[in-house]
């Protein structure tokens, strides 16, 4: 695999990855290194990607290595930048851009955040199969073979942090 | 549509990214893997003393640099991708040296040295990344006979163990080096050229009793063979009849900013730290960093009963001319004094154990010795 590769790759999961790189790392700026490490760290193991085998799955268990080894940085830059107010921001922007769609308009603000909120506030074990799954949109087969864990944990993970979330929204479905 | 599906979607649509990178943001990576694919690494290794030798290795990259002359202590900092530290390398209190010397074969150049003010000056962000209590230096290695220095990747790279540490006068080497001074570095190699950042607690307090960075080769600590400390006089001198590596730099540092009560204060702690150590009861770090790592090291330490035995790795030590203990298995190099890892008379595990890891896994380094004297090592992948 070569640069070329890598640069294919980047057109064809880019989105999904720094997706799911947005919603793990919180805000942007984290987002942004985080989904440059990624691909980064990927060249530095392109021997070890198979284009034909869930290239994206590859990807998103390097983001959550790098996350994990780099939790670090992050709380660093935490302690730096009040980034919290500009992911605000970020995130108004994006959502009234989304508010477009009318898909996405049947959500409100409130409840999207609120989900999102709630996401946010469960363990590694049960978000980062969730966020595989909703927002890099993998199926169950690619977790799995992404986390190196059986279809049926990754079933019963995406199980539980369905019912936790459940549990701390406590919201009517529309 | 059941309950079910119901809140299927809503996690689908509260939790879908709407967000895509940025042009500008694929364009720089796609650039910076460019200059990746002339790929440098960076070897960063922080030095742990005490009952529990945890050597704690991290390789990341570095973008290539392509030139023959030396890097400044500057560009070493950027380098490495320490940014701030490298604008510290240029600020007024940072002392310039670029003082060459040649020894056991090889010739070492001290670039520079920073701390204190020259650190606080940047500022509040600045601090977050490095420390104004803490003191960096850098140094380049190159080999006399002209041959290149082994890159990090090559597999001969760290066989030549050097053990760079600031030492004062007047205080025992053993006891107060950059590894007992909470250290550690950073190191690449650049077109042959070795170039280490050493960072350690600061050193400018003790400014007033003359301060040395020495450099000794055979062991990846302090080395007597190398470097002698005449505890009558308190005089730190390069051990003459030595083969090998042995080389000490006077370290020009404004005596004026030295501060005898802090120094004072500092020394009591350290010593009183190593004494804890002495007896495991060590109350635990102070600093959320050191605390985090230690944490870490202690997490490591808690998976090696459950971990996988690499039946290959378990080899019986040999010894050196020095008496050393050399074990080698899978790229994994280490020569250690056989005090460093068992007291007299003890059979059984060391309490020593070192870790290693990369992107795909740790790996626990663990040495025993049986009745019979005989120390074995062993390499525990942990899960």
């Amino acid at each position: 695999m070569d640069i070329e590769d890598l640069g294919e790759l980047i057109q064809l999961h880019g989105k999904a990855v720094y997706g799911f790189c947005r919603r793990l790392a919180g805000n942007k700026p984290d987002a942004d290194d985080l989904y440059q490490e990624t691909f980064l760290k990927a060249m530095e193991v392109r021997h070890k990607i198979d284009m034909n085998h869930n290239p994206k799955g590859f990807l998103i268990s390097l983001a959550i290595g790098l996350r994990k080894n780099n939790r670090r940085k992050f709380a660093w830059r935490r302690r730096i930048a009040p980034i919290t107010l500009h992911d605000e921001a970020v995130n108004a922007v994006g959502l009234c851009e989304e508010e477009a769609t009318p898909e996405a308009a049947i959500l409100s603000l409130e409840l999207r955040r609120a989900v999102q909120a709630a996401a946010d506030s469960l363990s590694n074990k049960l978000k980062i199969p969730l966020l595989m799954y909703y927002t890099a949109e993998m199926s169950v087969d690619e977790i799995a073979s992404a986390l190196n864990i059986p279809s049926g944990t990754v079933k019963s993970r995406l199980h539980q942090a369905r019912s936790a979330m459940k549990k701390i929204l406590e919201v009517e479905i529309p | 549509m059941s309950d079910s599906e119901k809140w299927d979607r809503l996690l689908r649509q509260a939790l879908a990214s709407v967000e895509e990178p940025e042009r500008e943001l694929n364009e720089s990576l796609m650039k910076r893997m460019e200059e990746r694919s002339r790929m440098k690494r960076v070897v960063k290794k922080r030095i742990s003393a005490g009952v529990l030798v945890a050597v704690f290795a991290l390789a990341m990259s570095i973008t290539a640099f392509a030139t023959k002359q030396l890097f400044s202590s500057k560009e070493v900092a950027e380098q490495i991708g320490q940014h701030v530290l490298a604008e510290a390398f240029e600020s007024s209190d940072a002392i310039e040296i670029n003082d060459t010397a040649a020894s056991g074969g090889y010739s070492f150049t001290l670039h520079g040295i920073v701390s204190g003010a020259g650190l606080t000056e940047l500022g509040d962000g600045a601090e977050q990344q490095i420390h104004p209590d803490r003191t960096y230096a850098v140094l380049s290695i190159v080999r006399q006979d002209g041959t290149p220095m082994p890159h990090t990747s090559d597999p001969e790279y760290g066989e030549e163990p050097f053990f760079v540490s600031p030492y004062v006068k007047g205080l025992k080497p053993w006891q107060v080096n950059i590894a007992t001074m909470s250290g550690g570095y950073n190191e690449i190699v650049v077109d042959g050229v070795m170039y280490r950042l050493i960072e350690c607690d600061g050193i400018e307090m003790f400014a007033d009793r003359g301060v040395y960075l020495g450099i000794s080769g055979g062991s990846s600590f302090y080395n007597s063979e190398a470097i002698a400390y005449d505890e009558s006089t308190g005089e730190i001198s390069v051990k003459t009849g030595f083969n090998g590596v042995s080389l000490l730099f006077d370290l020009p540092l404004d005596s004026t900013k030295a501060d005898p009560a802090k120094a004072e204060a500092y020394l009591k702690q350290l010593l009183r730290k190593a004494s804890k150590d002495k007896a495991a009861d060590e109350a635990g770090p102070v600093d959320p960093a050191e605390a985090e790592l230690a944490n870490y090291i202690a997490e490591l330490t808690k998976k090696v009963p459950d971990g996988t035995l690499i039946p290959e790795s378990v080899q019986e030590v040999t010894y050196d001319e020095e008496g050393r203990i050399n074990y080698e298995y899978d790229g994994w190099s280490v020569k250690l004094s056989v005090e460093m890892l068992f007291s007299e008379g003890q059979v059984g595990y060391s309490d020593a154990v070192q870790f290693s890891e990369d992107d795909t896994s740790s790996k626990a380094l663990l040495f025993s010795r049986n009745g019979s004297g005989v120390i074995t090592g062993k390499i525990i992948v942990l899960n």
